[in-house]
């Protein structure tokens, strides 16, 4: 025999966790979101289709290399060739992380918990940098295993170690300067289809300058400036950080990026750009 | 100790003064704060919650000062706003665990009460779909559940019956009074319906344009008033005769009679009249004073 007693209502009196730990909570929250677990099965299908498109490349560099001993992408090379992917990815989940809860006006039930405004951002930040991290990195460490399992070139040669680690940090800072600037324009767009066009617009318009931008310097024998045309474009700008700090070849169908590192202080300036943004157009919310 | 204190509370926005020098107080239980549409309710709770710095003034949430222990106190007190706030494609259940979290809560923890709460505001099945198919009052119940989930000692209600209908507004009434009483959790609900504060609140404050109008327990706004409402099954018209003719005075609302109350006499005379007159007693009500009548008169003197 067994009763149902209605035990009431009773006090929480365990541990209270500082907010390091709600913010830490928060960043995966988000990660989940951008990756649609938790979520309906719609918006599962976009991340992962993408997902599954970046592992394509590296499943083709393995066979090449286990069926015609060759190479198939350099790492270097890896996120510049899958840009037009990457960018996408980007497009479109970079407004599930920052647009319901301006749009829906979920942010006062943050506001009104021990987290602070710029922590609620840094975490965002966070889980949109490890996703397109992870966008990037999985399929070159997928490669890398591949070339470690097949040990192409014999036991004699090292396998490219030092290539990947290099492709693994450049991705990292790709990573921050895309979440930097994709959240901060779908912050401006609470609607999200608006955000993912903003985004989508304005990669378009930075790759498309490119070429068109170069053959007009090209043209007019300005080898030099044409150079820096590349740099409008973020995948460019971030390979041509790899190329000054790593020393590998330039990602560019021709020419090559301006020497020093001026492409890497660039980098840095509008990484701290899209924060700024990201931060007052949140400060400014959180006054609402 | 108080809840609550605020003193001398002030706050100016370049237009528009919201707060001005406020002080009350609010002790434990339900404290109604009522206040015609931008009579400062909501800008009140901001500063409460250290949201929003105050222009002058210092105001206390559990004993911790607003200005420099606002974390804290927003580890310990519970807020519903009273716009829409949900994300529409998550369920109850994942965003009230969610919210408990980033309350402190460990993830365990934050399930168990969570379930809890949700079961409290009465979600049952339903609280694994997605909130976008929600109906206004399950989505209000939903609202309530994330103020509660961390178990706070003070949580802030602002217009929690907007939008809701007569019968979900009674279940809503019936919660917060709930809340403040069997929950043991003080409780400060906004609202501009003083009908509805009066049925489930211990104090009432009333503000007006950032300024206190009225600061005092319930039972000081509802005094009993000199009239005592009589109705019986039949004969009406004699029985307002007799008790004339004793020197009551009476006046007749339809079926009801309202006799003003001189003494303990009153109630004689009216016992032996429909005694005398061999008549159907239904109800003999002491008539009170309704807060809306009390907060009439309190506007109609500033």
């Amino acid at each position: 025999m067994s009763e149902i007693y209605d035990i009431g209502y009773r006090h929480y009196d365990g541990p209270r966790l500082g907010r390091g730990y709600s913010t830490r909570a928060l960043t995966l929250h988000s990660l989940r979101g951008i990756f649609g677990l938790g979520r309906t099965a719609r918006s599962k299908i976009m991340p992962f289709a993408l997902f599954v498109i970046m592992l394509l490349p590296a499943v083709v560099s393995i066979a090449m290399m286990a069926l015609i001993k060759q190479r198939g992408m350099p790492y270097s090379s890896f996120a510049v060739t899958m840009q037009a992917v990457v960018a996408i990815f980007l497009a479109s989940q970079s407004p599930t992380v920052v647009a319901p809860d301006l749009r829906f006006r979920v942010l006062p039930l943050y506001l009104s918990r021990p987290i602070s405004i710029m922590e609620y951002v840094a975490a965002k930040v966070v889980a949109m940098t490890v996703a397109l991290f992870l966008l990037v990195a999985v399929p070159l460490t997928l490669i890398y295993a591949g070339e470690l399992l097949i040990d192409m070139d014999g036991p004699t040669v090292p396998p490219q170690t030092k290539e990947y680690l290099a492709a693994m940090a450049v991705a990292l800072l790709l990573a921050l300067l895309l979440a930097a600037f994709g959240l901060a324009i779908s912050s401006l767009t609470p609607r999200r289809g608006l955000g993912v066009a903003s985004v989508i617009a304005l990669y378009l318009l930075s790759s498309a300058s490119v070429p068109v931008i170069y053959a007009t310097l090209a043209s007019a024998d300005n080898e030099e400036g044409a150079a820096w045309a590349w740099l409008l474009n973020p995948f460019w700008l971030v390979d041509a950080v790899q190329v000054w700090l790593f020393n590998t070849p330039a990602a560019v169908p021709e020419g090559g990026y301006p020497p020093g590192p001026a492409p890497a202080i660039i980098t840095v300036v509008l990484i701290a750009v899209g924060l700024g943004a990201l931060a007052l157009r949140y400060r400014k919310a959180a006054a609402r | 100790m108080h809840i609550l204190a605020t003193e001398g509370l002030t706050k100016r926005f370049p237009t528009v003064t919201a707060l001005d020098r406020l002080t009350v107080t609010v002790g434990a239980g339900v404290t109604g704060l009522v206040g015609a549409n931008g009579a400062g309710k909501s800008t009140l709770i901001k500063i409460l919650l250290g949201l929003l710095p105050a222009t002058a003034g210092t105001a206390r949430v559990l004993d911790l000062d607003v200005a420099t222990k606002g974390d804290e106190i927003r580890r310990h007190v519970g807020y519903m706003p009273e716009h829409e706030c949900l994300p529409p494609d998550v369920s109850a259940t994942e965003l009230v665990v969610h919210l408990a979290q980033m309350s402190g809560l460990p993830r365990t923890a934050a399930r168990e009460r969570a379930a809890d709460v949700l079961r409290h505001v009465g979600l049952a099945e339903e609280r694994y779909r997605a909130i976008g198919g929600y109906s206004t009052g399950m989505k209000q119940r939903v609202k309530l559940a994330q103020a509660l989930v961390h178990d706070p000692k003070l949580i802030l209600l602002d217009e929690p019956t907007n939008g809701l209908d007569p019968h979900g507004r009674d279940d809503m009434l019936a919660l917060i009074k709930r809340i403040g009483t069997e929950f043991g959790i003080s409780v400060l609900v906004t609202s501009h319906l003083l009908g509805e504060l009066e049925r489930i609140c211990d104090h009432v404050i009333v503000i007006d344009a950032g300024r206190l109008l009225r600061s005092s327990a319930i039972a000081e706004f509802t005094q009993a008033t000199q009239t005592v409402t009589v109705e019986v099954e039949e004969g009406t018209q004699p029985l307002a005769e007799r008790l004339t003719q004793e020197g009551q005075s009476v006046t007749q609302h339809g079926r009801l009679l309202l006799v003003k109350v001189s003494g303990p006499e009153t109630f004689d005379a009216i016992r032996d009249a429909a005694v005398d007159l061999d008549l159907c007693l239904i109800r003999l009500e002491q008539g009170r004073h309704r807060i809306e009548d009390v907060f009439r008169e309190e506007a109609a003197n500033v």
